[in-house]
């Protein structure tokens, strides 16, 4: 797909990894500001790759991947640094500081990289604590939440900054999917503010169907699937309609 | 007989190869450390604050009781043997001494750096690994934080300033906590014994005593955090809180020796 040139946030050209249990091989794609993309795909398809590979947390592969027409692998130690503050990461597990409250995991981006008074980020991480309804649970640690609980703290934690971009590894794993509905509607009013992009990683792509515009499929580390949501909701793609259906014949193979 | 000596021949060789890739790991981690020095500029103090008061509090004042204790009994122990057996040899007069030279030059930093590795530095090896399981250090990373100023940093500073008040406390409690101890055994009048000991004090042993802080004090938090970085596993956890404890006590007794030989010698 094209942007507009001026709108184009990510590129990435022919990007191969080989070596792991998943790999990537020759994959090429750009996301647009404001463009809300799902990657799906099987387990070993290589769509964990896609958000440690935006963020710079890969180094071993070969191709490019451009932010802002800037190569990420060519950056050096502080650029890598100043980079990672433009985007919200959200990690497959959440990742939460295990001893910090949720207060303090929102509080962390906001005390390390800004200059804003101590009353300034209380009024905000407040904001965000009501938003994401973990009044309840502010001043509890990761061990006591649930599943949900953690998820909307490491949700908010990565808006924190209101990052251009957020990149989300199967937030929905292990999730009830009632309780998961605040995070679904904060991810929507996230997806649908203007310029602010948001790509999702997931096994369950028809969750997102009202909040992103594009899904992506991968399959054994390619791509075999690109298309906008009304095309992808259409399922002539056959890997798609394999993968959405569950179905154990078509063209992969369950391993 | 062939077979035997080559194969320990072969084994001898493992180890110092170990040895010699263990030393360039940890000298790439020295390295990674300078180099985030860069990112120094973009640290907000702030951030860093509650890690460092909680291991200031976790290191000092949480083993203020075990370090009065043990100051309290080998000081006790030190002063009873002193008082009861130099006056068999006729040099008494030598006490302050050996006091100075055991208690506040060897024992004291000594004693005090084995506990902090012991209760320390094992929990921040088994803190590190946890969270470096826990893909925590993973998160920090990604948002731009920079981990090794993040997580190392505070607890050097912690480490020194609660290492350096914990030596002065032990010194203190060992020299008179052992002195009243003492005195249910022998009779010595406090202003001798007090004047004994500051004409024994020097200068010296006040700059060792802040020496062996600073070095105790960077050393044990950042052989720990190495550590405690190791563990791909969490099967490997135990394995490198064991190593973090074991390796720094070791190289606690060599830079002890070293010290004392460069001061004393």
């Amino acid at each position: 797909m094209e942007c507009e040139e001026i709108k184009q946030l990510i590129e990435v050209k022919n990007v191969t990894i080989e070596g792991g249990k998943q790999n990537l091989r020759n994959v090429s794609f750009n996301v647009c500001l404001g463009e809300d993309v799902v990657f799906f795909g099987a387990e070993d398809s290589g769509i964990d790759y896609i958000c440690p590979l935006l963020a710079h947390a890969l180094e071993d592969y070969s191709g490019e991947v451009l932010y802002k027409e800037q190569h990420i692998k060519h950056m050096d130690f502080v650029e890598v640094h100043n980079f990672r503050k433009i985007f919200g990461y959200v990690q497959r597990g959440y990742a939460l500081i295990s001893n910090m409250t949720v207060y303090e995991n929102i509080a962390l981006p906001l005390r390390y990289h800004t200059d804003l008074s101590e009353k300034e980020i209380h009024e905000l991480v407040d904001s965000l604590i009501v938003y994401l309804h973990l009044s309840h649970c502010r001043d509890l640690r990761p061990i006591m939440l649930t599943q949900s609980e953690m998820l909307r703290t490491a949700f908010a934690r990565a808006i924190a900054l209101d990052p251009d971009m957020l990149l989300i590894e199967h937030p929905l794993e292990g999730q009830c999917l009632w309780n998961a509905q605040i995070f679904l509607q904060a991810l929507q009013n996230r997806a649908f503010a203007p310029n602010k992009t948001v790509i999702v990683v997931t096994y369950q792509p028809l969750v997102y169907i009202d909040i992103a515009t594009r899904f992506i499929m991968l399959h054994e580390g390619s791509i075999v699937f690109d298309g906008t949501k009304e095309e992808f909701q259409t399922f002539q793609n056959e890997y798609v309609k394999q993968f959405v259906d569950v179905l154990p014949y078509g063209p992969m193979t369950l391993r | 007989m062939v077979q035997i000596i080559k194969k320990n021949i072969f084994i001898i060789v493992q180890k110092v190869d170990g040895i010699i890739k263990g030393i360039a790991d940890f000298n790439a981690y020295m390295k990674a450390i300078v180099r985030s020095f860069r990112s120094l500029r973009y640290l907000k103090i702030r951030s860093l604050y509650t890690i460092a008061v909680n291991q200031t509090r976790f290191t000092g004042i949480d083993a203020l009781p075990l370090v009065s204790w043990i100051a309290l009994l080998l000081g006790a122990t030190v002063i009873i043997q002193a008082t009861t057996n130099f006056p068999k040899y006729g040099i008494e007069s030598f006490i302050g001494n050996l006091l100075v030279i055991i208690i506040a030059r060897e024992l004291g930093p000594l004693v005090t750096a084995l506990i902090v590795v012991a209760r320390s530095g094992s929990a921040i090896a088994a803190e590190i690994a946890t969270q470096t399981q826990n893909r925590e250090i993973l998160s920090l990373e990604l948002m731009g934080i920079d981990t090794r100023m993040y997580i190392i940093l505070p607890r050097i500073v912690a480490s020194f300033a609660a290492i350096f008040t914990l030596i002065i406390i032990f010194d203190v409690i060992a020299f008179f906590g052992g002195y009243l101890i003492a005195l249910t055994s022998v009779y010595i009048p406090m202003g001798t014994f007090t004047q004994t000991l500051l004409d024994a004090f020097t200068f010296n042993d006040l700059l060792v005593t802040i020496t062996k802080s600073i070095i105790y004090g960077v050393l044990i938090p950042l052989i720990c955090c190495y550590y405690g970085l190791k563990p791909k596993s969490s099967f490997e956890i135990p394995i490198f809180v064991s190593k973090a404890v074991i390796r720094t006590l070791l190289i606690i007794f060599i830079i002890n020796a070293v010290i004392s030989v460069l001061f004393y010698f």
